[in-house]
């Protein structure tokens, strides 16, 4: 990259960037997604080899409540998994760049509404806001939050990236793009977009 | 409403467990050719479970694939498009009946995966990016394929016999203004046929551009656009011809599907429509016969949207299939439902007959299509002829419906 499209941005101290003023306790198992097949019952321990309850082995549903599961994501977790992600241009996080910010993450329906289940389908809305108006690495930024998040989040979560409105000029070529399944996927198998997104992805633990 | 029912039926095996684009049933035969990751799986509808797979031809996914029509049973060929800018024609020949008893008789069915050969027999290059489908014409003798590039191409199979793959760009069509999401032929119906102005085969185009465009070659052999359908709001993510004979043979009908959400029915406004008169006048005028150039109709035709599918869809409609026998129609997308529909085919108003949501679980739904039954659960008189839903998911799963209306 011969020029930066911005080269000297504004940069939050990590002190500036929001966190949760009550930390909730780390998950202490792995994610809810692999529960099922984390806590199974290995297959030697079923019948022809093995009759009846075996006590030794936990029940995949003792697990509930005392787990992730009674967690609900909300904004300041999604906040967590995309503010780290690294700029394209910059040695800094999208956080501190102010190109994540947690008033401009949306979930609906809201954490805690009732009723909600593993099949719900829940919306995450993450407005971009990038550096300057014309900034050609949108896409890429939105691109690398959109994955990563597709990454992260279980198959319930439907992932909406858009520009923060009059944050760019071309605002809705890149918000259509972004929505665009099939050619986020497409853009995932070439090599040099996915170089660029591993590279911004790194930075996230 | 409450006799309608839409029931999953077992799935087929084994899962793929990665996302899964598109499946294609065969015209005539009980196959099934799903696209996912860098292959295509046929899967046997008899069975259920996989017939052969298509690896090696495309070094990335294959988003859509097509059976080549009017083959005899024994021969089967299929065309791929991937994102890796090219499309592929593979060739499958059963080795004849005496292998078959061979596999039969032998153990188990080891032997089933070296019988397993598709034979990548062409590769037809051209476009710039990702193609996202590739289709045969109802005779076979043309292939359209559409890309990311913003074009459509046409191809015409010149091989000097049905085994020799030979095929010639004879169209490459630039009016859109974005990706070309999805095409589909006009199915071969006797009201395909206009009178003079242009060859029957008829091409109907989706696109990013929120535009559909209908495509018709005219008397110089060219391909040319006749209509653009504007009314929704955001891409269209594919277009399907209605399969069902029309009252008086009329045109048959496009139905377009929308990340807006919607669903549109379009008709086109043909002559006898506005003077009863013209339709009998015109079949005296022998095609493009003795008419020249300047004096010929309009080669503008006049597609109106004549209905909106009652709205079920939150978000992107990735699929939507019309049943070519009962003209039901049903839909599916990001939101996972899957929604069927009915018209009064008094009123011409469409109903909602049922939805269910949660198809794939917590997934997306990429693809729906009505596909005959043949397997051990459907009544022998009704096997091959009963129809069901396929959907084709993110999960992987390629899931049947019974469907009860």
């Amino acid at each position: 990259m011969a020029t930066l499209d911005n080269a000297n941005p504004t940069i939050l101290s990590a002190s500036q960037l929001p966190t949760r003023q009550q930390r909730i306790p780390l998950r202490t198992g792995p994610d809810l997604k692999y529960n099922d097949i984390i806590f199974e019952k290995p297959s030697y321990l079923s019948r022809p080899f093995c009759d009846g309850q075996v006590a030794s082995w936990p029940r995949s549903d003792a697990n509930d409540g005392s787990l992730a599961a009674a967690e609900p994501i909300d904004e300041q977790e999604i906040y967590d998994l995309i503010s780290t992600i690294s700029d394209p241009e910059h040695p800094v996080s999208l956080g501190q760049l102010s190109v994540i910010n947690l008033p401009d993450i949306h979930i609906t329906p809201a954490p805690h509404t009732p009723g909600v289940g593993p099949n719900t389908i829940i919306t995450v809305l993450v407005e971009v806001t990038p550096t300057i108006t014309h900034c050609s690495l949108a896409t890429v930024i939105g691109l690398g939050v959109r994955v990563r998040l597709e990454q992260c989040l279980p198959p319930n979560y439907r992932i909406v990236v858009r520009c923060k409105e009059n944050s760019h000029s071309q605002d809705d070529q890149v918000n259509k793009q972004l929505g665009d399944k099939e050619r986020v996927a497409a853009a995932l198998e070439n090599d040099t977009l996915k170089g660029v997104l591993d590279k911004m992805l790194e930075t996230c633990a | 409403m409450s006799s309608t029912h839409i029931r999953p039926l077992p799935p087929l095996t084994p899962d793929l467990h990665e996302r899964a684009w598109s499946s294609t049933p065969h015209p005539t035969l009980p196959l099934l050719a799903t696209a996912h990751a860098k292959s295509v799986t046929v899967f046997s509808l008899t069975t259920l479970t996989p017939h052969s797979n298509l690896t090696g031809g495309h070094t990335r996914s294959v988003r859509a694939a097509s059976w080549k029509p009017n083959l005899p049973p024994h021969k089967l060929c299929l065309a791929t498009g991937s994102f890796d800018s090219t499309a592929g024609i593979w060739r499958w020949e059963d080795r004849g009946a005496e292998h078959e008893t061979e596999i039969r008789n032998g153990s188990d069915g080891d032997e089933k995966e070296e019988e397993d050969d598709w034979e990548f027999t062409l590769v037809l290059e051209g476009h710039d990016s990702e193609i996202k489908n590739c289709i045969f014409s109802p005779s076979g003798a043309h292939i359209a394929t559409c890309s990311r590039d913003k074009s459509v191409w046409i191809w015409e199979d010149i091989g000097a016999s049905e085994s020799d793959d030979d095929w010639e760009t004879i169209a490459v069509l630039n009016e859109h203004e974005g990706d070309v999401k999805a095409l589909a032929w006009c199915p071969d119906l006797p009201g395909r046929s206009r009178k003079g102005t242009f060859g029957v085969e008829c091409l109907a185009s989706a696109s990013y551009d929120n535009t559909v465009r209908v495509w018709r070659e005219d008397g110089d052999a060219e391909w040319v656009c006749v209509a653009v359908l504007e009314k929704h709001e955001g891409t269209v993510w594919g277009v399907q011809w209605e399969g069902r004979p029309r009252k008086g043979d009329k045109f048959p009908r496009i139905l377009s599907f929308s990340a807006d959400g919607t669903i549109r029915i379009w008709t086109l406004t043909q002559p006898s429509d506005e003077d009863g008169q013209e339709d009998g006048a015109g079949q005296g005028r022998n095609a493009l016969g003795g008419i020249p150039n300047t004096m010929r109709q309009s080669l503008r035709e006049d597609w109106v949207c004549t209905a909106t599918l009652p709205k079920v869809h939150e978000s992107d409609i990735y699929a939507a299939t019309w049943s070519a026998t009962t003209g039901l129609v049903a839909s599916t997308g990001s939101d996972g439902t899957l929604a069927l529909y009915k018209e009064n085919e008094e009123t011409g108003e469409w109903s909602l007959l049922v939805s269910l949501p949660n198809a794939h679980g917590p997934y997306e739904v990429n693809h729906v299509t009505w596909c005959r039954r043949w397997d051990k659960g459907v009544d022998p008189s009704r096997r091959g002829v009963e129809e069901m839903l396929i959907t084709t998911g993110d999960d992987g799963l390629v899931q049947p419906w019974e469907v009860q209306v």
